[in-house]
Order: structure tokens, then C-alpha cells, then sequence
């Protein structure tokens, strides 16, 4: 199973990914050479990949597309072979909403993968919250996909937002038995 | 929680579609910032109902309207404060004075424009402020006319005629963007002849620069309309890929890469099409779902 992991510029994918895999996370960070210096001296520039192996037969795939606001054919290839993806927005960070709700446009352009939104950074100054975040993300009525508080630096926090992302994949599978969450 | 920030990261076009969208009541106040020796420290108040801007004034002693009012030499400054309290906290102060039979409509009308339409769509000229948007304020009556107007129509008046769109810079959509409607048929808003034409490609399947060259615009002019008709909720720009995937023969640094750490995914020869059937992945197994689910379980 691969799940992608999007998002504006430090909204935490690389840290997300970090969290939950088993393996070094394949780590493509180059110094950055745009206003990401900005927010930060490294970015992805191809993507993360992180490994859960959860049985001798069994693993699941994590990807972290790129952080610069370039949509290049990575970015395609990981929406494309992703049975869901989770976008991550950092809530105090509302300069990255438009960013934020254009990810989500490409998203859906090439894929009907199921979306969780992953609210970060809401402990910060000035947090948006959950509803206001919504509206700037263009989602106007109560049709729009699982919000969930996640901090990619805490595992358990990950593991949570990877299980909501997981159930909410099984609930949009037709046909597919619906694992609980036991 | 808070909603505010500055509008070099938040431009007031994105308030405005926010406020709008979210149908919101309240008061949005904007500190104006000045890059001058000497700041202005000037600060609009912009209230809004259910997402409509209902009045706007620069000074917070709620007597706004009422020095308009009394600046056209329609009522004296005196006789306008003692409607103001006559109006109450029920009718705006426009629609007490027409009932009254003090001003004509179209009177009210004027108002509106000077107080509103002219005064909110100056602000679209600011490099930077800083905003707070307060939800709790009640409406001041005695600040209102009894008109009111989409924040998104305000917008459009704003951006149309805004010269220096240096602080939207980074908000402007790239020129390998498509657009597509977000609406079902035609626009209720009233567009221009050049907004129409661009209106016309709204099937997502030109870029933007396709789209400039065939109507002999300017990129930055067909960005700024792009972007002036997503912010009042008409079209989406959608981004498309920059480059393709390399062919087998000459796979770039970044695939050889990726193809050596990430067995699983597949990657493409060439570029292929969009909404491609066959590049989507495979259903999982329920069996594999509950084992993982099982699993993170323990983790969380």
C-alpha cells in the first residue's frame, strides 16, 4: 500500500514520514535555492520515502511529495500510485493556504485517491482553526474530507493520522471490508 | 482562535473570499502600515454580515456615516448625531433616515459607494497591514446604510484597477497552470470583456501562456485576471506538470535515485496522460488493511 504525504513548504512531511518508518527515511533533502531558504536551508527535492513493515509479507509505503512549489513529474507519479494521500497545512501558516488548496487541486485532477487534511503546527501563535482552515481550503460545505490535529514529531500522533487516513480509505472502497479500529 | 496576519502573507483579496465563502459576521480591522519615516497608523474597519460588506469607515467612534452624511450638507452634524441615536441597535441609520423621509434613495446609494465600494477598494493598494478579523462585535447601526455588497464584487472592483500588484506577486498563479470553472454555468458577476475572454477556457486544457498568446495579452495581465477570478470564487487554477518523466534511455538523476529507494513505484517511460486507467493502483486487502491497522494500533 503507498500512501503520499503533501503539503506546503515546512508544514512537516519530511518529519511526518521520519516518525512512522521503520527504515532510515530515504532522505533527498538538497540545500534550497529559492524563498524556501526562507523557512528553511534544506528542502525535498525529489521525495521521502519512508517503510512501515508491519509483517514478514506486509509493508506500507510512505512518500513525501517535493517541498518547493514546483509541480514537476514526480509529483505525478507518487499522486498516481497512491491509494490515499494526507495533506498536512501548518495552521498558523495562512500564506500557505492558497499553496495548500492548489496541491489539493492537482490532487484531484489526476487522482480519486481518498484525502485526509492534516492540521500541524496549532500549538504556535495565531493558530487558524479547523473550520476557518476549511473555508480557505474551499471547502465550503459540511462535504469535505477528515481534518485531524496531527504533531509530525510524535510517533503515536502519526500513527493515529495514518490509522484515520487508513479507515478513511477503507470507507471510500466499495465492496471492501471495512477493518475496525480494535 | 484568531484570524489575523499580514497582508503581504494573507492579501486582502484572500480575507475578502474567506470572509465571503464563510458567510461570516463581524468586523475585519486593517492597520495600515507604512514604509514611510513617518508611519500613518491609519486603520479601516470593514463590517461585514453574512459575508457582505455592510459599511466601512476610518475612524472607530462609530460617528462615520454621520460625518458623511453631514459633509454633503444633507443634515447638519447635530441633527444627524441625534438620528444616529434615534436609530437604535435594530435599524441601520440609512434605512431610519429614508423611512423618515430625510433621504431619497439614491441618496442612500451614495453613501454606500463613498462609504464602501470607494473607500474598501483603496485598500487593494496596500503593500502591507496588518489585519484581525473579531466575530463578536455587534454591527453598529448607526455606521450602516441598509446596503450592502459581496465582499467578491468589492474584490473584483479592487483588483481591476489595482497598478502595483507587487505584494500578490508570489500569490499569482504559474503560467503552466490551467484553469477550470468552479461554478455551474455562466457567472452572475459582472465581467469584462477581456475576463470573459478568458473566461472562455475554463475546460482546463490550456495553459496559461497558451492562453496569452492566443489573446495577444501580457502572461502577468492573464495571471492577474486568473487570479483576480479565482479569489471572487469563479475558476480554480490548476497546476500542471512542469516537466515529464525522462525516457528509459536517459533517466534523470532523480529516478535513478528514486527508482534504487522506492522499488515499489513504477515509473513511467514517458509521459503519459492524464486520468491514465491504467497507472492506478491496485485495490488492498482487507486482510492487509486489519493486520496494518492492527498494527499502528500498538503504536499509537
Amino acid at each position: 500500500m503507498r500512501l503520499v504525504v503533501t503539503g506546503p513548504v515546512s508544514a512537516g512531511k519530511s518529519t511526518f514520514i521520519r516518525s512512522i518508518s521503520e527504515i532510515e527515511v530515504v532522505d533527498t533533502d538538497r540545500r534550497a535555492t529559492d524563498e524556501t531558504t526562507l523557512l528553511k536551508h534544506k528542502t525535498t527535492v525529489a521525495f521521502d520515502f519512508g517503510r512501515l513493515q508491519f509483517s514478514p509479507n506486509m509493508a506500507l509505503h510512505l512518500y513525501g511529495t517535493p517541498g518547493q512549489s514546483r509541480f514537476d513529474f514526480m509529483w505525478d507519479i507518487l499522486i498516481r500510485q497512491a491509494h490515499a494521500y494526507i495533506l498536512l497545512v501548518a495552521a498558523h501558516r495562512p500564506q500557505e493556504f492558497r499553496y495548500a488548496r492548489r496541491v489539493l487541486s492537482f490532487m484531484r485532477q489526476r487522482s480519486p485517491a481518498p484525502v485526509l487534511i492534516g492540521l500541524t503546527h496549532t500549538d504556535q501563535p495565531d493558530p487558524w482553526d479547523a473550520e476557518n482552515i476549511l473555508i480557505a481550503l474551499g471547502y465550503l460545505n459540511d462535504n469535505h474530507p477528515p481534518v485531524i490535529t496531527v504533531n509530525p514529531t510524535q510517533p503515536e500522533s502519526v500513527a493515529q493520522s495514518v490509522m484515520a487516513l487508513i479507515q478513511h480509505y477503507c470507507e471510500t472502497q466499495a465492496g471492501v471490508t471495512q477493518p475496525s479500529l480494535r | 482562535m484568531a484570524i489575523t496576519g499580514h497582508l503581504i502573507e494573507f492579501s486582502l483579496a484572500e480575507i475578502f473570499q474567506f470572509l465571503e465563502q464563510g458567510h461570516k459576521t463581524g468586523l475585519l480591522t486593517v492597520f495600515e502600515q507604512s514604509e514611510s519615516e513617518t508611519p500613518k497608523n491609519q486603520v479601516h474597519y470593514i463590517w461585514f454580515k453574512q459575508g457582505r460588506i455592510v459599511a466601512a469607515a476610518n475612524r472607530s467612534d462609530h460617528h462615520g456615516l454621520v460625518s458623511l452624511i453631514s459633509h454633503r450638507g444633507w443634515l447638519g452634524d447635530h441633527a444627524a448625531s441625534r438620528f444616529a441615536q434615534q436609530c437604535g441597535t435594530k435599524v441601520p441609520l440609512g434605512l431610519y433616515l429614508k423611512s423618515q423621509g430625510i433621504l431619497s434613495a439614491e441618496q442612500i446609494k451614495l453613501l454606500f459607494y463613498t462609504q464602501v465600494m470607494r473607500r474598501v477598494c483603496a485598500l487593494f493598494t496596500l503593500l502591507d497591514g496588518w489585519f484581525h478579523f473579531d466575530s463578536k462585535v455587534t454591527l453598529p447601526m448607526d455606521e450602516m446604510t441598509g446596503l450592502s455588497a459581496p465582499a467578491t464584487e468589492v474584490t473584483l472592483a479592487g483588483l481591476r484597477v489595482l497598478k502595483d500588484w507587487s505584494a500578490l506577486e508570489s500569490k499569482l498563479p504559474d503560467p503552466m497552470s490551467t484553469i477550470v470553472s468552479t461554478i455551474e454555468g455562466k457567472p452572475n458577476l459582472h465581467l469584462n470583456s477581456t475576463e470573459w475572454q478568458i473566461w472562455e477556457y475554463t475546460n482546463g486544457n490550456e495553459m496559461l501562456l497558451s492562453i496569452a498568446k492566443q489573446l495577444q495579452l501580457p502572461i502577468r495581465k492573464v495571471q492577474q485576471i486568473v487570479f483576480r477570478l479565482s479569489v471572487v470564487g469563479l475558476i480554480e487554477d490548476v497546476p500542471m506538470v512542469l516537466s515529464s518523466a525522462p525516457a528509459n534511455s536517459q533517466p534523470s538523476v532523480f529516478a535513478e535515485e528514486a527508482d534504487a529507494i522506492a522499488p515499489s513505484l513504477e515509473f513511467p517511460t514517458a509521459a503519459k496522460p492524464a486520468k491514465d486507467k491504467a497507472a492506478e493502483p491496485s485495490q488492498v486487502s482487507s486482510s492487509f488493511l486489519n493486520n496494518l491497522m492492527g498494527f499502528l494500533k500498538n503504536k499509537s
